[in-house]
């Protein structure tokens, strides 16, 4: 059978009308610098997102006899804890807080983001399976890791809006800050992730540095104490640190203090520029994911 | 007709890691930082001992509605150009124009969770796979009852035997519906006579009309099938044209080299 008589055979029975465009969908090409990110690729999966977000969430407490409260468990017990050494023993100042809300706001936020980061770091080599079968858009692995990190977050607030009703804190309009505040960490968090979810790949390094810099890191934010503690020739040192900005304004927020607008500043700024940083060696290195990992 | 794949001088280079680790893939931090101590301007592409090429400038053309066949011994290249055109891997050179919807197959089950129920599992995997969630919406039903697991899709799929398991993730794939589909040998699994409804759903897959291409050892699939075919060997196309002068090709080739 000749080439020809093939064809020919081929489209007797083809019944469907194709409709070939005249540019390609898709081509597939060496890269030999950095690629710009693809709003458009990102967008078409957005339900893949979804689905892996579920999928972490679902996965997390199956087979846990206590489910989802190790969600409030978490912070709980380190806040107990705090409460305890750092409280009625070493008598941190609070700024005139009651220490188990004052801890108990710093660990919410720095629960949800130490969390967000260590699981979007790890989520790349977590799906290798997925990596080397099957094409979308990578950025949606860490993506989903870091949001699924929001359930925790929800339940575990639940106890603050308990905590604040229980010390008889009023409703101000601070609270209006709390959401945006909420998506600064998101995409601190997600900034982190990402960047070390790619590095993750080729350096395993990675997952035994990141534990011990999450820990290092939690000592320079101010949860444990705050930021007013540090002599004002040190301050410095402290807002260089991304999360104080983000910390001390979810404390200001819902305590009615005065908003530390400098420092927030600083943290939004840092956000912007790790992102953008982030996806792009993210995207550097992306088409050798499959090879590395 | 205008092809819907166009496959122009694809090559693909990888780098073999040297002896002393070969179980180690990815490199530490302290070996990165000392190679570039030590050649800190460029360099960094090895030694040219350590390439390969898995594939060595192929160019071929899918038309729409062909079921095209790749075959080839083992370690040709076919795998290398299946991750290729599937976008896993990036090509070392070439170029490959894609005009449809492609969804590729290069395992049954990818993303399957143990501990997510069938209809959990169903859900993910069409989602991984490329299929919008209303397409699972409509097809579900369909997929369960092809699967055969009715009673079991609310189960943890950990539980589930694994002939199940693997109907279930082929019933998944088997609902796929793109234009243009790109499959490595994942079909025909489980017991012999899901094997015949797997085939079956194989045969109406090439006759409805969709554009195959298939990547298989087996070359009775290959005669069945496809219309044309190319064969590969260490990473080059040597043969193309229509598929069973192909696969006669390729037999007398391999019958040459048992007998010598």
């Amino acid at each position: 059978m000749t080439l020809q008589a093939a064809r020919t055979a081929d489209s007797d029975h083809s019944n469907i009308a194709y409709d070939l465009p005249e540019k390609p969908l898709v081509t597939i090409e060496a890269h030999r610098s950095w690629v710009p990110l693809n709003i458009r690729d990102l967008w078409a999966c957005r339900e893949l997102l979804y689905f892996l977000m579920w999928r972490d969430i679902k996965v997390r407490y199956k087979q846990t006899a206590l489910g989802a409260a190790w969600a409030v468990i978490q912070p709980l017990v380190t806040m107990i804890i705090f409460t305890y050494f750092f409280g009625k023993l070493a008598r941190v100042p609070t700024e005139g807080l009651p220490y188990p809300i004052f801890f108990y706001t710093g660990l919410l936020l720095w629960t949800f983001f130490s969390n967000a980061v260590n699981s979007g770091a790890n989520s790349l080599i977590g799906n290798s399976n997925l990596i080397t079968k099957v094409y979308f858009p990578r950025l949606i692995i860490p993506s989903a890791a870091v949001g699924a990190g929001l359930l925790d977050f929800a339940i575990a607030s639940l106890l603050l809006i308990g905590l604040l009703i229980y010390y008889n804190f009023q409703v101000t309009l601070g609270y209006l800050m709390l959401l945006p505040l909420i998506a600064l960490t998101t995409l601190l968090a997600l900034g982190v992730g990402i960047w070390f979810s790619a590095l993750n790949v080729r350096y395993r390094d990675v997952r035994y540095a990141l534990p011990f810099l999450i820990q290092i890191w939690l000592f320079v934010s101010p949860i444990i104490y705050p930021a007013s503690l540090v002599p004002a020739e040190w301050r410095w040192v402290m807002i260089l640190n991304p999360v104080t900005g983000v910390i001390e304004a979810f404390r200001a927020s819902l305590f009615g203090r005065t908003f530390p607008w400098g420092s927030l500043a600083y943290s939004s700024g840092f956000t912007i520029i790790m992102l953008a940083y982030a996806a792009y060696t993210f995207r550097r290195m992306e088409r050798n994911f499959a090879e590395l990992i | 007709m205008r092809p819907i794949i166009k496959v122009q001088g694809i090559s693909k280079r990888f780098r073999i890691q040297p002896r002393e680790s070969p179980s180690v893939r990815y490199e530490t931090l302290r070996e990165s930082i000392v190679k570039t101590l030590r050649s800190p301007f460029g360099g960094r592409n090895g030694n040219r001992d350590n390439m390969i090429w898995a594939l060595k400038d192929a160019s071929f053309e899918v038309m729409p509605g062909e079921v095209f066949g790749v075959i080839g011994p083992n370690g040709a290249g076919k795998s290398t150009l299946l991750k290729v055109l599937s976008r896993i891997i990036e090509p070392t050179s070439g170029r490959v124009e894609l005009y449809g919807r492609v969804a590729s197959l290069l395992e049954v089950g990818t993303g399957f969770h143990p501990d997510l129920s069938g209809r959990e599992n169903v859900y993910l995997n069409g989602a991984i796979l490329g299929m919008k969630r209303r397409e699972i919406d409509s097809r579900f039903d369909e997929i369960v009852a092809f699967a055969e697991v009715e009673k079991f899709i609310d189960t943890a799929v950990k539980h589930y035997s694994s002939g199940m398991y693997l109907r279930l993730a082929f019933a998944v794939a088997a609902h796929l519906e793109p234009e243009v589909l790109i499959v490595d040998e994942v079909l025909a699994v489980g017991d012999a006579s899901f094997q015949k409804k797997c085939l079956g759903k194989m045969d109406d897959v090439t006759r409805s009309g969709r554009t195959v291409l298939l990547v298989t050892h087996s070359l009775g699939m290959v005669t069945q099938h496809c219309q044309r075919a190319i064969l590969l060997d260490g990473g080059q196309i040597i043969k193309r044209g229509a598929a069973s002068e192909v696969v006669e090709h390729y037999q007398s080739r391999t019958a040459a080299q048992s007998s010598s």
